[in-house]
């Protein structure tokens, strides 16, 4: 899992949000950029399930921007890219991919027809030794004849049957039923059906640089970003807060390693703040064992030039216990 | 029992009295001089802390644009932000030496567990107080107008060295730990590996009938990892 990606990495904007696809750029940015995203991908025919959810990673507009400005991702407008790319495609280029699918489709085919032909050698090879070993039993001891091994013969149908159903060829099947012991005629006539492919990437369509014209400028962010870049710089891993109430969770290290240790909160320098937002902060940072972390840019030298990107002071608050 | 003469008011509590007979405050009328006489007087009774005092700082107070805006948007513009600081406001400190320590940084803790030193073995300091009341305006800027205002060291090297005359005779041993440890502790104060600066917020509710209660919350500057984690 060392391979480094292609930088910058490209960061798919669509409708509002900011996906990485790349398993390779998701381990690397988590790795080497602290940037951790939320997994947002689920099945599609399953989409109630919501545990293990995997690729792609969606990305906060904070985290978005964090790597732009580090010169290590950019934004592209993936619709564009999508709509653009088929587009631009050539007729032979197409013809050529499509003749790939199916090429492709036809050696699943050939595969599955081999695995199916090796399965049926075995099981009659099985069903012969148990003949055999039956005929030597009877020699020695002549005992009344069993039926003729009902349960061999329906599991090695049933194998059969799973393997016709991905086929997709029930009728090859049930005619091969009944005479399976007699014809051992390899099935040459099923490769000639290709399988249909649906490819689940658009990869090797579409060029895997995106071009300047599709690539965006930087991500719109909320004010709280110079209270994330601080602490992003500080080494903390930052994830959304949600489950806290607060605007970021922060992570000493890795958050599979470690517990968060602040709920952030991020506020304007003259905004207003009500006490009791500190009290149930504080109160509740407690309560689970994190503290309660409140800051903003400090805006004291209005002049925006001279500030300093990293002017932000932060307070951390605790329950005092007494 | 029927009152058969008009019956006196109760007598005023002892609150009541120490806050007029405050003579310190400027203006015994001011809201927030009573509220920081009260939490002394919490500090002192209930909480048993010594020699308290009362400090006055004045904090620059930035011209409202938009009178009582609790819902502002968070973008705030630069032309907002390029407020005058022409007025300020006089905001009470109380400081104090609490009967144990409040608070202990994790890191610290390690270090004294590490050397067998106990919490009653390290000198108590001076600890600020900052009263505050529910509903009164706060913000970012002026929680760190507070802390700026803070002394830097918290008096620190004078414990080293109170230090260093108290235990002589005791224990060699436990001397010469202590010793270390308050020149460690210098030396992460400097750092700020234990933590910046600690202010203890004290807030009373005047609003919900006020019932004396005050609570305390530890606010440090910096991002200081919690206790318990």
């Amino acid at each position: 899992m060392n391979a480094e990606p292609n930088l910058p990495i490209p960061i798919s904007y669509t409708a509002g949000s900011y996906f990485i696809f790349s398993i390779d750029a998701v381990t690397y940015l988590r790795r080497e950029h602290h940037i951790c995203g939320v997994l947002s991908g689920t099945l599609p025919q399953i989409p109630q399930q919501n545990v293990f959810l995997g690729l792609p990673l969606e990305l906060m507009a904070e985290e978005a921007r964090l790597l732009v400005e580090k010169g290590v991702a950019c934004i592209v407008d993936e619709v564009n890219v999508q709509t653009d790319g088929m587009k631009a495609l050539m007729e032979a280029d197409r013809q050529r991919y499509l003749q790939e699918l199916q090429a492709q489709g036809t050696q699943v085919m050939q595969m599955q027809a081999s695995r199916k032909e090796q399965q049926r050698e075995e099981a009659l090879k099985k069903i012969e030794e148990k003949k055999a070993a039956q005929a030597a039993k009877k020699k020695a001891s002549q005992p009344p004849p069993p039926p003729e091994t009902p349960a061999t013969d329906s599991t090695t149908k049933d194998d059969e049957a799973v393997v016709g159903l991905f086929a997709g060829d029930r009728k090859q099947q049930q005619q091969q039923g009944p005479d399976q012991s007699s014809s051992r005629r390899p099935s040459t006539a099923i490769a000639s059906h290709a399988m249909g492919i649906t490819p689940a990437t658009s990869h090797s369509l579409l060029p895997l640089e995106p071009s300047a014209q599709h690539k965006l400028p930087l991500p719109a962010v909320p004010s709280s970003y110079p209270l994330f870049a601080h602490l992003h710089s500080e080494g903390y891993f930052l994830s959304p807060g949600l489950r806290f109430g607060c605007q970021y969770l922060a992570y000493p290290g890795d958050p599979l390693r470690f517990h968060s240790h602040f709920l952030v909160v991020s506020t304007g320098w003259h905004e207003e703040l009500d006490l009791m937002e500190i009290i149930a902060g504080g109160r509740l940072g407690t309560g689970v064992k994190k503290g309660f972390l409140i800051g903003g840019a400090d805006e004291t030298t209005s002049d925006l030039e001279s500030r300093e990107a990293d002017d932000v002071r932060t307070f951390s608050i605790e329950w005092a216990g007494m | 029992m029927t009152t058969k003469t008009p019956t006196k008011p109760p007598q005023p509590s002892a609150l009541t009295n120490l806050i007029a007979a405050s003579p310190s405050t400027s203006a015994p009328s001011d809201p927030l001089a009573a509220s920081t006489l009260q939490i002394l007087h919490n500090l002192q009774h209930q909480h048993l802390w010594t020699s308290l005092q009362t400090h006055e700082i004045e904090l620059p107070v930035p011209k409202k644009d938009t009178p009582s805006s609790s819902a502002s948007p968070p973008a705030s513009s630069p032309a907002t932000t390029t407020t005058t600081t022409t007025t300020t406001t006089t905001q009470y400190l109380i400081s104090g030496i609490p009967p144990h320590h409040v608070y202990i940084h994790p890191d610290e803790q390690l270090y004294m567990l590490q050397r067998g030193l106990r919490e009653t073995d390290i000198e108590l300091e001076r600890l600020f107080v900052l009263p505050a009341v529910q509903g009164q305006s706060w913000s970012l800027a002026r929680l760190a107008a507070v802390f700026d205002s803070l002394p830097g060291g918290e008096g620190r090297p004078a414990a080293s060295a109170a230090a260093g005359t108290d235990i002589e005779g005791s224990e060699g041993d436990k001397a010469a730990k202590l010793a270390e440890y308050y020149e460690y502790r210098e030396k992460a104060s400097l750092t700020k590996e234990w933590g910046g600066k600690r202010i203890l917020l004290a807030m009373v509710d005047r609003m919900m009938g006020g019932d004396g209660t005050v609570v305390y919350y530890i606010v440090q500057e910096g991002a200081v990892k919690p206790r318990q984690n």
